[in-house]
């Protein structure tokens, strides 16, 4: 017999089994996986708590300067992305302290599992670039106090700012007349209802790119982009999807272009953020130090989140320490890493090029250099040619959402 | 060695075999007719004899219809014994069996690559609830160890009702084995030589392949027997470009094995086989289906996807002679294909493979038959694929050739041990000695 109670666990039960089965991060796809593809509650309109998400979301009052809201660095109008090409935004009272990181796109997070070590060790999931962070109610917390970021003092500090919102009424009426004479509480309903905005508005996650309709057959991909996504997909070129997944799952759903794994890639210290200014400064991922669970995992040090690559080529800032600022030379980077480091490194005083130099020197063997397409040294050729490289980039290209085929 | 040279020794086996049974054995050809009107006696004699049973049976039901207090209907009784006055027919209701096989497998040239693997257990039920009603069942654990953590695999291999019509036609109902080629519904390892099954009946046609459906089969005279039905398919949408199961086997890697299996698209089948000679079978099947299910935005919801297999098997004195031709295509695979461009293993339009094998009855002391064999075969997953953009293609798979010679040794009849070497043309790597034990009953 069905009770109300395992009734009214329905819907959000099918819906998180649908979004585990669509994670190919090693979870292990659950055969009682629901067969819609993608939650589709967002017909139905924004739940209260949702809209109310959407008005924080975009409240630029609940922060230190009066001037910067989520959507400043994460705009709606750049696939929730920043829009400038600064490696690390601008924060603090009055603008101008710089982050530690690049923004990340806030698109695409919904199916983005809490992290977990795979069966085989794999460190997967997680929000946040060392996927610290377990929901998305949680990473909605730092930005709020974080001295880089919209820098109020304190939890108090943000709801105190919040009383004076216009909607503050709805969001009594929400979640309790009394909701604002706590902090804490008032403070976690905000980060709730931040994440409800961000699982529910479909703007966060269209499938509505290029690519999305050249899957369903609606759209031809141009003979460019077509090479693009061949090299990308092959195992022996690009090689691109043993992280970045390209094809739909077995359930229909669409691809993420992420299997929410973390890696290695030995990106060049960039000398644009002013951190490191101090030569002791490593950001490394997994293991510190904005993370402090595995800190003893010195084999997972400089390892971070593989990000979706869905709207890659809306971005002006790559990487997790925004060394690069275009796409091509991204890719470049890829496969000429090894093969022409010169070009990414710079070269020390005895002649020798400072390979990973963003790395401290005893967590540098961390650095993947077995997979396709980094297995290469000085002297042999790049797994992309130029005119390839331009292929993939092309492709890329295709995974930016709103696509309108020409009528 | 040299393969066509096994091949044309085998195919000179096949036809000489027949020659040599007929030429000059007058005396055998004697007793052989002499045998078929003995077996024509003793058919009569049956038919004679279910006639009387079935007049025993009418007088007994009228009698228990006549008597004023019925005992309650005996619930299936397992393994009744015989001389229980109540049940009519000896034989009991409900019947178990079971089948397994243990293999080792050691790789000639990576020795470290040895392994031994409790292949598969079974456990058979069947039931039969009236003279023309019968479930049957099979359940199978393979790889000794399931559990989410393991690599075995639980199964519900078969599960149907059948109902007979007379007139020679019947009916199942449920999950059964598609009637295509010699294997298929056939696969117990004490039935076929080798200690693995051979690969056009594993990778070509997906042994063991089972379909929820309907089906209705019939016999006629001059031995000739025909299925039909109309059952689950495959699902395209399962396809894994970028992994290495569509290539070891094409429709192993997408059937659903009536696991939530998708049905939008419903699939045909239907298979002749002919006995009118003693010891020869040749028949031949199709199966034909969409494959797409109208999924949501799927590129390929008009691909079909058709198997035909012809085969024969003749068994002339101490001789077992077969041979077997299969093919499988998927249409319509062009649109979906350029959605995996660079992946390693597109979907192939075509696939196909033929054997043909030769065994023979060496020795029998006491329970003890030896039976060497020796089969050549011809396969290829990856025939052809359908075309995409110049230069995005995958070239397709040359022939894969392997002979396979070894022996079959039958302890009773329901004991197999098993030896062979397999010898592979294009992988060279694949080459191994196998070792097996197998049993059913």
């Amino acid at each position: 017999m069905r009770t109300p109670y395992s009734r009214a666990l329905r819907l959000p039960a099918a819906l998180l089994l649908a979004s585990l089965a669509a994670c190919s991060g090693g979870g292990g796809s659950s055969s009682t996986a629901a067969p819609s593809p993608t939650p589709r509650v967002v017909e139905a309109g924004l739940s209260q708590a949702a809209k109310l998400g959407e008005l924080i979301f975009k409240d630029q009052s609940l922060s230190a300067s009066g001037k910067q809201s989520c959507a400043t660095c994460h705009s709606p109008d750049n696939a929730h992305g920043p829009t400038n090409n600064l490696s690390a935004q601008l924060g603090g009272a009055n603008g101008d302290v710089q982050g530690f990181r690049a923004a990340p796109s806030l698109r695409y997070l919904n199916q983005n599992p809490a992290f977990f070590f795979a069966k085989d060790g794999t460190p997967t999931g997680g929000i946040d670039r060392d996927g610290r962070a377990q929901s998305l109610a949680e990473q909605a917390e730092r930005p709020f106090v974080a001295p880089h970021e919209m820098a109020n003092a304190s939890k108090q500090d943000v709801v105190d700012k919040l009383k004076k919102a216009p909607y503050v009424e709805q969001f009594r009426a929400q979640f309790g007349a009394a909701i604002l004479d706590n902090a804490e509480q008032a403070f976690s309903r905000m980060t709730f209802a931040l994440q409800a905005f961000q699982l529910e508005a479909p703007e966060f996650h269209p499938f509505d790119s290029k690519y999305d309709q050249f899957l369903a057959g609606k759209v031809k991909l141009s003979d460019q982009e077509l090479r693009g996504l061949a090299l990308f997909n092959d195992p022996a070129k690009g090689n691109c999807i043993g992280c970045h997944t390209s094809a739909r799952g077995a359930n229909g759903a669409p691809p993420l272009f992420t299997d929410f794994t973390f890696d290695n890639l030995g990106v060049p210290r960039n000398k644009k953020l002013a951190a490191t200014a101090d030569p002791a400064y490593f950001d490394l991922g997994l293991c510190g130090p904005d993370r402090t669970d595995l800190t003893a995992r010195t084999d997972l040090c400089g390892a971070f989140k593989v990000p979706t690559l869905r709207n890659v080529a809306t971005r002006q800032t790559f990487f997790h320490n925004g060394a690069f600022d275009n796409l091509k030379d991204v890719v470049a980077f890829y496969v000429r890493r090894d093969t022409n480091p010169e070009e990414w490194y710079p070269t020390g005083a005895d002649g020798v090029v400072q390979k990973f130099n963003d790395l401290p020197p005893e967590y540098r063997k961390n650095v993947n250099t077995t997979e396709v397409p980094y297995n290469r040294q000085p002297g042999m050729a790049p797994a992309l040619s130029p005119s390839e490289i331009d292929d993939v980039v092309a492709f890329l290209g295709t995974l930016t959402d709103g696509y309108k085929s020409k009528p | 060695m040299n393969k066509h040279l096994i091949a044309t020794a085998l195919a000179a086996a096949f036809l000489a075999a027949p020659l040599a049974a007929t030429a000059g054995e007058a005396e055998l050809m004697a007793r052989i007719e002499k045998m078929a009107a003995e077996l024509e006696q003793l058919k009569a004699e049956l038919k004679a004899s279910v006639k009387k049973t079935e007049a025993v049976e009418q007088r007994q039901q009228a009698i228990a219809a006549a008597a004023p207090a019925p005992a309650p209907a005996a619930a299936p009784v397992m393994a009744a014994p015989a001389t229980e006055p109540a049940v009519a027919a000896s034989a009991p209701s409900t019947i178990f069996g079971a089948y397994g096989e243990i293999n080792y497998n050691r790789p000639t040239k990576n020795a470290s690559g040895a392994q031994a693997d409790v292949r598969r257990a079974v456990i058979g039920v069947e039931h039969r609830f009236d003279q023309k009603t019968k479930m049957v069942a099979e359940f199978e654990w393979e790889h000794a160890v399931v559990s989410a953590d393991d690599k075995g695999e639980s199964e519900v291999e078969q599960l149907y009702v059948e109902r007979e019509f007379g007139n020679g036609l019947r009916s199942k109902v449920g999950l059964y084995l598609i009637p295509m080629g010699l294997l298929n519904t056939n696969h117990e390892p004490t039935a076929y030589y080798g200690v693995e099954r051979n690969f056009v009946e594993t990778a070509i046609i997906p042994s063991t392949w089972r379909e929820v459906g309907v089906s209705l089969s019939g016999d006629t005279a001059g031995g000739l027997t025909w299925d039909t039905g109309i059952t689950t398919g495959f699902d395209l949408g399962k396809w894994d470009a970028a992994g290495s199961d569509g290539r070891e086997s094409p429709l192993g890697s997408i059937h659903q094995e009536g696991q939530q299996a998708k049905s939008r698209d419903l699939s045909v089948h239907a298979a002749l086989n002919w006995r009118g000679v003693p010891g020869l079978l040749v028949g031949g099947s199709v199966f034909t289906g969409k494959a797409g299910h109208k999924a949501d935005g799927f590129t390929a919801n008009d691909a079909r996807i058709t198997m035909v297999d012809l085969h024969t098997r003749y068994t002339p004195g101490r001789w077992d002679l077969s041979a077997l031709y299969a093919r499988g295509q998927i249409s319509n695979t062009e649109a979906l294909n350029e959605t995996l461009v660079g992946n390693p293993t597109p979907v192939p339009k075509s696939f196909a493979g033929w054997y043909t094998q030769a065994a023979y009855r060496l020795m029998e002391v006491g329970d003890y038959t030896l039976s060497p064999f020796v089969r050549y075969e011809q396969f290829n997953t990856a025939k052809s694929y359908a075309a995409v953009p110049q230069g995005l293609g995958v070239a397709a798979s040359p022939d894969e050739k392997v002979t396979t010679v070894g022996a079959n040794l039958k302890v009773g009849e329901g004991v197999v041990l098993k030896a062979d070497y397999q010898k592979f043309k294009e992988d060279k790597s694949r080459d191994r000695l196998n070792l097996g034990m197998g049993f059913s009953y």
